[in-house]
């Protein structure tokens, strides 16, 4: 019998012809995307287009089960078509390119696809599909995982939730005082040596900008003063690496480990309530006697590490003219990853504060999430599955309305619930107040290229005034970079043409009814999606409803009800079950922290919590923010 | 291998799981002697993850050859293969996932193999089982005392069951406002001990070491007694899955009538009873999911596979890594709404 006999069984001859019809979009060939791809070809969808722009790396093989250690160096996507020929029945295309790259995959790219998997490791990636899949209505299965944990959450564009609708996390920070003078954990530290000391050393142009306006976490004025002088001194420093001169190491060291931090203790405010840091002595700067090999999962002693310090503070020297005098900091750098290592360990010590093996400390100062290919598996099945009722595929679970769908995370394996191995809350509606998705009106104009040099910005602004019913005053901005481009008391660019105020492919444009005292008519997001396919002159503007509004209400607000008063009126008539409250439990509840790998962002709500004695049963709503790839940022 | 320490190689290509499960599970892991019975779709995902994980040694054993049908949900196979032995098909996919684990290939069936091929080994895990081979292989691994996990799936519906037989836990958590107490934790799960430890760099936060006793029931046992009466609530009871009675009603089946086909009545019939029997109200079963079960008896579907083929992956490396709690004993998954809840019988 032939390989699809039992998908027909599941699906249905029908929905198969469909299947094998559809194209979709595999953003990622890494953890999840792996898996994904295998699972979607398994599905027999008919043309899957894989983009990644990575290459493989030693540490992706403890899960990304298509590549082996001769594919090392090569580009996941390619290598992933490659690997996967022998059960392959779905036309594959692969692309080594950054999904970003508006010139690579302009808008109508995308438009080709039925649906899209993401399964990034990024929150930037993250958000422009997002607002891609948004601007083309096109239905985005997103996912994400870190260690144990992952989720699956599928995003039907005016239907359901968006990535943007519950805010995330920014990456957490540390005010500079703690950084630069009272380090109280080993984080401190090595933020200290990645962000401040090395990119001072070896990445930065001796340019002093210190910026009196940032958080120094303090008001001490003479720490801030002492902290800007340290600055300046370390361009001092710089020259003795650009010198070369590998006798001068130990100036550096009585610089950054002796004076600096005597200059620290006699600041007498800080030391009142902690314990004082110890300068090195003079006996202890001193060079190796022997070279000495790191253990990674040991920490060693302080002498070691001041040994060390030597050493990889050399290599550095050595290597800082031949790299025309810029190192980037790499975790699998090594001389980068052992300088840091040795310098954050050596404050650590001063501070007393305990030091850390290579291991950890590449762990921190890399970002490093831990990935496993259990939860990727899980998590790339989830979403290939969930993709059947997205493109409503099953016939005996039909989908009425988007909202009726499932997400779904880990449970059990995030210590989340005892009784479920995963959650699977509803997908909720958008949030009126979601500036992606639901605060403004969103259509694509569609444009030949030598429009851009043709079209005025005031043909434009006539143009969209008559289609969408738009008064005289009308503001108009470039929501790329939030740039003013007209309004009621600025003109000037009113005769200036689309390319020379420098729009073009990918540029959003915001209109918006500056006029309206009781009704204003909805603002709107125009993407200008420049395509060379289309005849000369073309300018096509979206067929869009841009609703007229009460002002001063909830604007959008009203109009989501509304729209769910319809879905609900449908919901009724197939009968739903009584979903009454939202409670929003405490993050203590769900007492898990999440850092990704695949992840880098993700929500966490735990299903229908049975609250005891009520008979309604109430959603709870447990949002948990994960947070970006960048865990550590020095302000 | 055994006990030796990792080197630094190892520890490069599992930098990012050692992260998370730390190195002597690691090392635990390498010293472990796996057999999975059957590579089907649910036998190619665990495969997969275990191999991938750097598990010491996996035994695979299988008595079938490559069909047709089975290239629309498996991935250790391609076209040219069909007609060959499907052990013989893969051995060299499932080799280039890991050079470092050692591998074994067995084309001989259960009835060919004596106890004595068993217990050479630490865990089994078997799929595509029919229940009476289950009941079986259970009966045997109880004899013998080795942990056991059964996967199967039906279509879009998929169930594992676990029997460990007895088996201690060690996990680590913050202590909380409530601190942690000896005593039953649900019914086959009791907290035996409690240590405390404080941590090393902030002295604020205490950790517990919290022992637990797992229990676990053969799954001949299960069939005849399982229920939730007393265990849920009843507004629980009312919105337990109808995936857990069909599942179960389609075990019982299988294993009362050996491969006769049930008709939809029967089957029905059958749900009711079990309904009864767990205490979950006959409402909770339509027509719709028993017709799909009927139809999808027995079929395995790539993405399904992926999800319990990945859940029983990992728990297998949680207790061969002696990290974390296992999984007890009974888990059903319904792939329309992906609910996927655990329960203790």
């Amino acid at each position: 019998m032939p390989r699809e006999t039992n998908l027909v069984k599941i699906i249905g001859e029908d929905s198969f012809k469909k299947l094998r019809s559809s194209k979709c979009l595999l953003v990622g060939a890494g953890g999840i995307g792996s898996e994904l791809l295998k699972d979607i070809i398994l599905m027999e969808f008919g043309e899957i287009h894989i983009v990644d722009l990575d290459t493989i790396d030693l540490s992706n093989l403890n899960r990304q089960f298509l590549f082996r250690q001769k594919d090392i160096k090569q580009p996941k996507s390619t290598t992933a078509v490659k690997a996967v020929q022998h059960f392959n029945n779905s036309k594959l295309v692969p692309y080594q390119g950054n999904v970003m790259d508006i010139s690579a995959f302009p808008l109508h790219w995308f438009q080709q696809f039925d649906i899209v998997f993401n399964a990034l490791d990024n929150l930037a990636a993250r958000r422009y599909v997002n607002k891609i899949s948004q601007f083309l209505s096109l239905p985005l299965l997103e996912s994400g995982t870190a260690g144990f944990d992952g989720y699956m959450q599928p995003i039907i564009p005016g239907k359901t939730e968006c990535f943007e609708c519950t805010k995330k996390e920014t990456p957490k920070t540390f005010p500079v005082c703690t950084i630069r003078s009272t380090p109280s954990q080993p984080i401190h530290c090595i933020v200290w040596a990645k962000n401040f000391l090395f990119n001072q050393l070896f990445a930065s142009e001796a340019s002093i900008n210190e910026d009196d306006d940032k958080d120094w976490g303090t008001d001490d004025s003479e720490e801030i003063k002492r902290i800007k002088q340290e600055t300046n001194e370390l361009h001092e420093l710089q020259k003795i690496v650009i010198s070369k001169d590998v006798s001068r190491i130990p100036e550096i060291l009585r610089k950054l480990f002796v004076q600096d931090i005597n200059k620290l203790l006699a600041i007498e405010n800080l030391w009142k309530t902690r314990t004082r840091p110890v300068p090195l002595s003079d006996s202890q700067i001193k060079g190796p006697t022997q070279a000495i090999k790191f253990d990674s999962n040991s920490v060693g002693t302080l002498q070691e590490q001041i040994s060390h310090f030597f050493t990889t503070t050399r290599k550095l020297m050595d290597r800082y003219a031949k790299e025309q005098n810029h190192i980037e900091f790499d975790k699998d750098d090594a001389d980068t990853l052992e300088f840091v290592v040795t310098a954050a360990n050596i404050r650590c010590h001063i501070f007393n504060i305990p030091m850390k093996s290579v291991f950890d400390i590449k762990q921190i100062a890399g970002n490093i999430i831990p990935a496993i290919a259990t939860t990727n598996a899980i998590i790339a099945g989830l979403s290939s599955l969930i993709s059947l009722r997205v493109l409503n595929l099953l016939e005996y679970a039909p989908v009425t309305k988007y909202t009726d769908l499932n997400m779904a995370f880990t449970a059990k394996a995030s210590n989340l619930s005892q009784n479920r191995y995963l959650s699977n809350p509803k997908l909720a509606p958008p949030n009126c107040n979601c500036p992606v998705c639901s605060k403004v009106c969103r259509g694509v104009i569609r444009l030949s290229s030598d429009c851009l040099k043709k079209i005025k910005l005031s043909d434009l602004v006539c143009l969209i005034r008559e289609k969408y019913a738009f008064p005289n005053d009308i503001s108009l901005l470039d929501a790329s970079n939030q740039r003013l481009l007209l309004d009621y008391d600025f003109e000037d660019l009113n005769d200036r043409t689309l390319s020379e105020v420098n729009l073009g492919n990918g540029s959003i444009l915001l209109f918006s009814d500056e006029e309206g005292d009781t009704m204003v008519r909805k603002s709107i997001e125009l993407y200008l999606d420049v395509n060379d396919e289309l005849p000369h002159n073309t300018c096509r503007l979206p067929d869009i409803e841009v609703p007229l509004l009460k002002v001063g209400s909830n604007l959008s607000k009203n109009e989501v009800e509304e729209a769910n008063k319809r879905d609900n009126d449908i919901a009724t008539a197939t009968g739903s079950d009584g979903v009454e409250g939202i409670v929003v439990l405490d993050e203590d509840e769900g007492d898990i922290i999440i850092d990704t790998e695949q992840v880098n962002e993700s929500k966490k709500r735990s299903a229908d919590i049975e609250v005891s004695g009520g008979p309604s049963i109430k959603r709870a709503k447990l949002v948990n923010e994960l947070n970006n790839s960048d865990v550590v940022e020095l302000d | 291998m055994n006990g030796e320490k990792l080197s630094e190689d190892e520890i490069a290509l599992y930098d990012r799981q050692i992260r998370l499960w730390g190195l002597a599970a690691q090392a635990n892991m390498r010293s472990a002697k796996v057999l999975l019975i059957n590579l089907g779709a649910v036998g190619s995902e665990i495969t997969k993850s275990i191999v991938l994980s750097g598990i010491g040694h996996l035994t695979i054993m299988d008595g079938h050859k490559v069909t047709e049908e089975d290239l629309g949900s498996q991935f250790f196979i391609g076209s040219e293969d069909i007609g060959q032995w499907k052990i013989d098909a893969t051995k060299e996919r499932i080799q280039d996932l890991n050079p470092r684990v050692e591998l074994n290939f067995d084309k001989q069936t259960l009835r060919e193999k004596d106890e004595g091929f068993f217990q050479q080994f630490d865990l089994i895990v078997a799929t595509e089982m029919k229940a009476d081979e289950a009941i079986k292989i259970n009966t045997l691994t109880r004899r013998l005392n080795i942990p056991l996990y059964i996967a199967g799936s039906n279509g879009l519906f998929a169930y594992i069951f676990i029997d460990l037989i007895e088996f201690i836990s060690e996990d680590e958590k913050l202590q909380s406002m409530r601190p942690t107490f000896v005593g039953p934790i649900s019914s086959n799960r009791s907290i035996i001990e409690v240590n405390t430890r404080k941590d090393e760099e902030d002295a604020k936060k205490t950790f517990e070491r919290i022992k637990i006793k797992n229990s676990y029931k053969s799954l001949e046992e299960v069939l005849s007694t399982a229920t939730l009466k007393e265990k849920m609530t009843r507004r629980q009871l009312k919105r337990v899955t109808s995936v857990l009675p069909l599942t179960l009603c389609l075990l019982q089946h299988e294993f009362n009538q050996k491969g006769e086909e049930i008709s939809f009545e029967q089957m029905k019939r059958d749900a009711f009873v079990w309904c009864e029997q767990l205490g979950v109200p006959k409402t909770v079963i339509n027509d719709e999911y028993t017709q799909q079960f009927i139809k999808q008896k027995g079929i395995e579907f790539a993405p399904v596979a992926a999800i319990i083929g990945g859940a029983v992956a990992q728990d297998v490396i949680n207790i061969l890594g002696k990290r974390l709690s296992p999984l007890n004993n009974f888990i059903v998954l319904d792939g329309i709404t992906l609910d996927m809840p655990l329960f203790e019988f």
